[in-house]
């Protein structure tokens, strides 16, 4: 293979390894292990200091351009995860404290509003109410509504989904239909290769039903919490009771939103049995073994009653009440009733809920003002503007229509509500400078976030379904795109025709 | 404690040193199957054990929202189902019993060791067989798939390592095997590895020798390997850097070829090719079911620089490829 001389040295280094190998062999672990598995984090930290370091276009500050370095620098971390995503919101922290020289009482002064608790309370809910197993239940309604034709339950079971996930968020109820929808499957074939194209269907109705409710009120999402957030941040002024239409209200969202969730949820359906090929056109003998099952674990429970009126309450009570109270405070009462009432164990909240994501949203709601403040967010709305001017989409429809290809498209590579976190603010001085309602752009921004059907990882829905082993990453792609340019279209007629008689 | 999981850990790896164990990873690809047949042929020996090996990689709570996956894997269990992974041993097992033909006389043994931050955590199923041999089924949590196969390495010393090389999309966490993780478990396990793609049987094995110590030293131990198999065969080549060479390769071959008669085999070819190494040997590569070639032992400032014929070899090359140690 090589010559005899190369073979001798060889020998050599391995009978006596000398210093310099050792020193080789660091450099070589370091160059290949460690550099390499961390070139996005030092590729992020490049660009983003090169964007703060470069000569000062007019209309920005220096402050600007660092807080400018400093979102990109994140947004490309969110995208390629170099480090644990909560290590990120911890270097924006620091970053604001060094960087900018704020104090750090301030910085965490900005890490928790209301929307922060929000997102957490919402997520302490999702591990109560998954915990408290009425996923059998939910699934024998179904079928009993539905009878045992595959596309009946498939519809079934996207409606489902839709109408709870819109209420407790698209996780949870991608977690407790997941069993459902593989209990179906498995009942009706062991072999998975027998099975793809049902599995596809069922899965994903599961998914895409529930990832189209994540628009439909507030706590489907913790993104729509975040624009929530924005608003308030960005146009309220005590002083002005002009400014009090950008106090989004639990009700008002949902009137805004939930007509949209309806309207897309019969294509979910549509499209996928255009997409794949179900192997088999009734479940009968699936539906009778899952009735057995169900059958078996008796009729409700006072605990079942008590946790269904508990969720009720809170639901009233972010309708009623958050107006007043605010919209993280009913979150967290019924997330503290749960935990009262001995639904819920600590435990099973504490390994449930992922508290990273609550200090990176809170984190990136504390860059997101920061953009605002320091005048980056207006300079590239500014920008971003001017770009479009060429295609005449600088306004109306087409300005529309491009915030919300974009932000689709990044919405689809990374978390929806980092989406959110860093465009939103971008997107809401766009709607100032091309003289727009924030509140229509600020829809536009946080509904096309939930247009992650293309990936696994782009909507949380996708995520838990994926885990099931049943599915391929081409099957999102494949049924993906149709729902994506369905979704848009069905948004944009909503933002032409039906928003604007609510009054922006 | 500590002190006493390691004497455990002395007594069990005391007890294999004379077993011949092949870690077989299992991905559910149709590689991965190829990869066990093989292993089947070579471990058909009473002292032999096979090990199906799944890496599930811990789940990040990240990408869901902030509820973590976990949720949802519980309530899976709740309700009786097997999560992935396990369905892909099974399948290797039924595979592997149809095969030895031995069906009737395994003795089951379940065991679970709880993992931090993971409802499942490690399990493993062993079934052993009235004469010794033993089939395990091990589905294992860890950071990194190539983590985990490397501390399995750790647990119990392993003599071969089989891994599917089949690149399915290579995106991070999507592909489980990614070309990526089988090369970096290639390059960083202490034993021999088989990096399988579409891995087709008695096609018989192709050594390649540069006529070093080290090499001679593959032959001998691929020479057993290959004596374990039903009906393997093996033939050796080297490769010349220039015509001036060829003499000295032809050289090289011949030694092999003794080295491999010494050990009652007899070599189907003997074959000597002038060029690039890398090159030649996957091209001559081809028409046989894997090449084989050794560790070459280059380590520090010269791999940094240079890399290594057997690495590249393993990178190109269309078909398998074994590097033994």
């Amino acid at each position: 293979m090589t010559t005899t001389s190369q073979n001798a040295e060889d020998l050599e280094i391995v009978s006596a390894p000398g210093l310099t190998d050792q020193l080789g062999n660091l450099l070589y672990d370091f160059v290949v292990h460690y550099l390499w598995d961390k070139r996005w984090f030092i590729i992020a930290l490049a660009i983003g200091g090169a964007v703060a370091s470069l000569p000062l276009p007019e209309g920005l500050s220096r402050e600007g351009m660092i807080v400018l370095g400093m979102s990109v620098a994140a947004t490309v971390m969110f995208i390629t995860e170099p480090i644990p995503l909560p290590g990120v919101a911890l270097l924006i922290i620091l970053g604001q404290i060094f960087i900018l020289g704020h104090d750090s009482s301030a910085v965490a002064k900005t890490l928790w509003n209301d929307s922060v608790l929000f997102i957490m309370g919402s997520l302490m809910l999702a591990v109560a109410v998954v915990k408290q197993k009425l996923d059998r239940r939910i699934a024998w309604l179904i079928v009993r509504i539905t009878g045992t034709k595959t596309t009946r339950v498939c519809l079934g079971i996207s409606i489902v989904s839709g109408l709870m996930a819109s209420f407790i968020g698209e996780h949870t109820v991608a977690a407790m239909m997941l069993p459902v929808g593989m209990t179906l499957i498995m009942l009706t074939s062991d072999d998975p290769k027998k099975v793809r194209g049902l599995a596809a269907v069922i899965l994903l109705s599961v998914a895409y039903g529930a990832s189209v409710a994540a628009i439909a009120t507030p706590s489907g999402g913790a993104r729509n919490a975040i624009m929530i957030g924005y608003w308030r941040e960005f146009f309220f002024d005590p002083t002005n009771p002009e400014t009090l239409k950008f106090l989004m209200g639990y009700l008002r969202w949902l009137i805004f939103a939930y007509p949209l969730f309806l309207v897309q949820l019969p294509f979910v359906t549509l499209i996928l049995f255009m997409t794949f090929k179900p192997e088999y056109k009734d479940l009968s003998r699936a539906v009778v073994r899952l009735r057995k099952q169900v059958e078996e674990q008796g009729s409700m429970k006072r605990a079942d009653w008590v946790a269904i009126a508990l969720f009720v309450m809170t639901l009233l009570g972010w309708i009623f009440l958050s107006d007043a109270v605010g919209m993280g405070t009913i979150a967290l009462l019924g997330a503290t009733a749960f935990l009262i009432a001995g639904l819920v164990h600590w435990e099973d909240i504490n390994s449930g809920v992922n508290w990273g994501v609550v200090l990176l949203y809170g984190a990136a709601i504390s860059l997101g003002i920061e953009m605002k403040e320091s005048g980056a967010a207006q300079w590239v709305a500014e920008n971003f503007l001017e770009l479009l001017v060429p295609f005449g989409i600088e306004k109306g429809i087409g300005l529309w229509a491009a915030i919300s290809v974009l932000t689709t498209a990044i919405a689809n590579t990374m978390s929806a509500g980092a989406s959110v976190a860093v465009l939103g603010p971008i997107m809401l001085k766009v709607a100032i400078a091309a003289e727009e309602s924030p509140i229509l752009i600020g829809f536009v921004t946080a509904v096309s976030t939930g247009f992650g059907y293309l990936t696994v990882f782009a909507a949380p829905a996708c995520t838990i379904v994926y885990a099931s082993g049943y599915l391929k990453v081409t099957d999102f792609l494949r049924a993906g795109w149709k729902m994506a340019i369905t979704s848009i279209i069905i948004m944009l007629l909503a933002a032409a025709l039906y928003w604007p008689i609510l009054g922006l | 404690m500590m002190a006493d999981n390691n004497i455990d850990l002395e007594k069990i790896r005391g007890v294999r040193k004379d077993r011949f164990r092949i870690l077989v990873c299992i991905d559910g690809a149709e590689d991965s199957y190829l990869g066990l047949n093989y292993a089947a042929d070579v471990g058909r020996q009473p002292d032999s054990d096979i090990i199906l090996f799944y890496v599930r990689p811990v789940d990040q709570g990240m990408r869901t929202g902030g509820l973590q996956v976990r949720v949802a894997r519980e309530n899976m269990m709740n309700w009786g189902l097997e999560l992935p992974g396990i369905q892909y041993l099974k399948k290797g097992r039924d595979r592997l019993m149809e095969d030895y033909d031995l069906a009737a006389d395994w003795a089951e043994e379940t065991t679970h060791t709880d993992v931090q931050g993971d409802p499942l955590g490690d399990n493993k199923t062993e079934y052993r067989h009235s004469s010794g041999k033993s089939i395990v089924l091990k589905l294992k949590v860890a950071p990194s798939v190539v983590a985990g196969i490397l501390d399995q390495y750790e647990l119990g010393p392993y003599d071969l390592i089989v891994i599917g090389g089949s690149g399915r999309w290579g995106g991070k966490g999507i592909s489980l095997w990614d070309p990526a993780v089988a090369e970096k478990v290639a390059v960083h396990a202490p034993c021999s590895v088989l990096v399988t793609r579409e891995l087709e049987g008695g096609k018989g094995h192709l050594l390649c020798t540069d006529g070093s110590e080290r090499a001679m030293e593959m032959i001998r131990k691929t020479a057993a390997l290959v004596k374990r198999t039903g009906a393997g065969h093996l033939s050796v080549l080297s490769v010349a850097l220039s015509a001036d060479g060829e003499a000295e390769a032809r050289n090289h071959v011949d030694k092999a070829a003794e080295l491999v008669r010494s050990l009652d085999i007899e070599p189907r070819e003997v074959i000597t090719r002038v060029g690039n190494p890398v090159e030649e040997i996957i091209t001559a590569g081809s028409e046989y079911s894997l090449i084989v070639t050794g560790d070459t032992g280059i380590t520090g400032i010269k791999r940094f620089f240079m890399g290594s014929v057997a690495f590249k070899v393993m990178e190109y090359a269309k078909n398998s490829v074994m590097v033994v140690r």
